[in-house]
């Protein structure tokens, strides 16, 4: 298995960083059908192994991530951007606890 | 009232046969149940990890960003594009996977190759030295968080599957099994009592015969 490629979506800053961290691969999109294509564009690669994506940006493809997300790999990663957490991942945790449990808890 | 299985033939070899399954099946369910309670169990531990390791995610990330802005102060915004994109430095993800309780999850660490000089260093401050190493760190502790979420997904997965085989086997196998198993015993009773009528019979009829001779 070499799933070994780490990507980065995300604004300006974040891919900066990550980039002087060593990720090749990366993408500013400018608008939701950007961020979406280049989600299933790194999505499809065979190499890739960890996509790490900004929670705003991860809001406005909220449903392709989703769907995305059934697949063990690669794996799509939420991080806060500058301004700090916005919460987004807590929902996903939320439903993922409710459809093993049976019940909401809240954690 | 469940259904009885179809084409059961109410003869004592299928019935032995039977129990037998039905012994299977509950112990199977036992089985089943077991694994579902520890798998949730164990579960909830990778969720208060996950909940840790995401707080940690955020503290390096703001650490990393405001010391982006600091290398962005002294060097200007362009020149550390310039060097965010002309890095030399190459990490790569090293994935394996292990096995907790017949769930196969991953295991992640960071391969990182670092050349002596990764970017010319007369034309860099060192406040992008410190910039690239939180960085880093905040990657690690990123890809640490990927390995954990997708366990917890994992293991969601597999409790989901095996909470519907504990329920199919709990609401649909073991009743119709057990419905089977009473047929038979109805069945092979009643034929008992038709025999046992049927002897008695022909015995009167024999000595009613005997009588007459």
């Amino acid at each position: 298995m070499i799933n070994d490629k780490i990507a980065v979506i995300g604004d300006r800053d974040t891919v900066i960083g990550f980039r002087m961290a060593g990720v090749k691969e990366s993408t500013i999109p400018s608008n939701p059908d950007e961020t979406r294509e280049a989600l299933v564009d790194y999505f499809r690669d065979p190499d890739m192994g960890l996509i790490i994506i900004t929670e705003p940006l991860a809001k406005t493809v909220e449903k392709t991530i989703l769907e995305l997300s059934v697949s063990p790999v690669p794996v799509i990663v939420l991080i806060p951007d500058r301004s700090g957490s916005t919460g987004a991942y807590e929902k996903v945790l939320k439903e993922l606890v409710r459809r093993a449990v049976g019940i909401e808890i809240d954690i | 009232m469940s259904k009885v299985l179809p084409g059961t033939k109410a003869t004592r070899m299928e019935l032995l046969r039977l129990k037998n399954r039905t012994k299977l099946a509950e112990r199977g369910h036992d089985l089943l149940k077991e694994k579902r309670d520890s798998l949730i169990m164990e579960f909830f531990n990778t969720i208060a990890e996950m909940k840790e390791i995401r707080q940690q995610v955020e503290s390096a990330l703001a650490e990393a960003f405001s010391s982006l802005t600091q290398a962005k102060m002294i060097m200007g915004p362009a020149r550390v594009i310039e060097f965010a994109y002309s890095s030399q430095v190459e990490t790569r993800l090293e994935t394996t996977t292990r096995s907790m309780m017949g769930v196969r999850v991953p295991v992640m660490s960071l391969q990182q190759d670092v050349p002596e000089l990764p970017y010319s260093l007369p034309d860099s401050s060192v406040k992008l030295d410190i910039m690239t190493s939180k960085f880093v760190e905040a990657l690690r502790a990123i890809v640490r968080l990927a390995e954990v979420e997708s366990t917890v997904r994992r293991l969601a997965l597999e409790i989901e599957r095996t909470k519907r085989r504990v329920s199919a086997l709990e609401a649909v196998v073991i009743p119709r099994l057990e419905a089977t198993v009473r047929f038979i015993k109805l069945a092979l009773e009643e034929r008992e009592r038709e025999d046992f009528y049927r002897i008695k019979l022909v015995k009167s009829r024999i000595s009613e015969r005997q009588d007459a001779e």
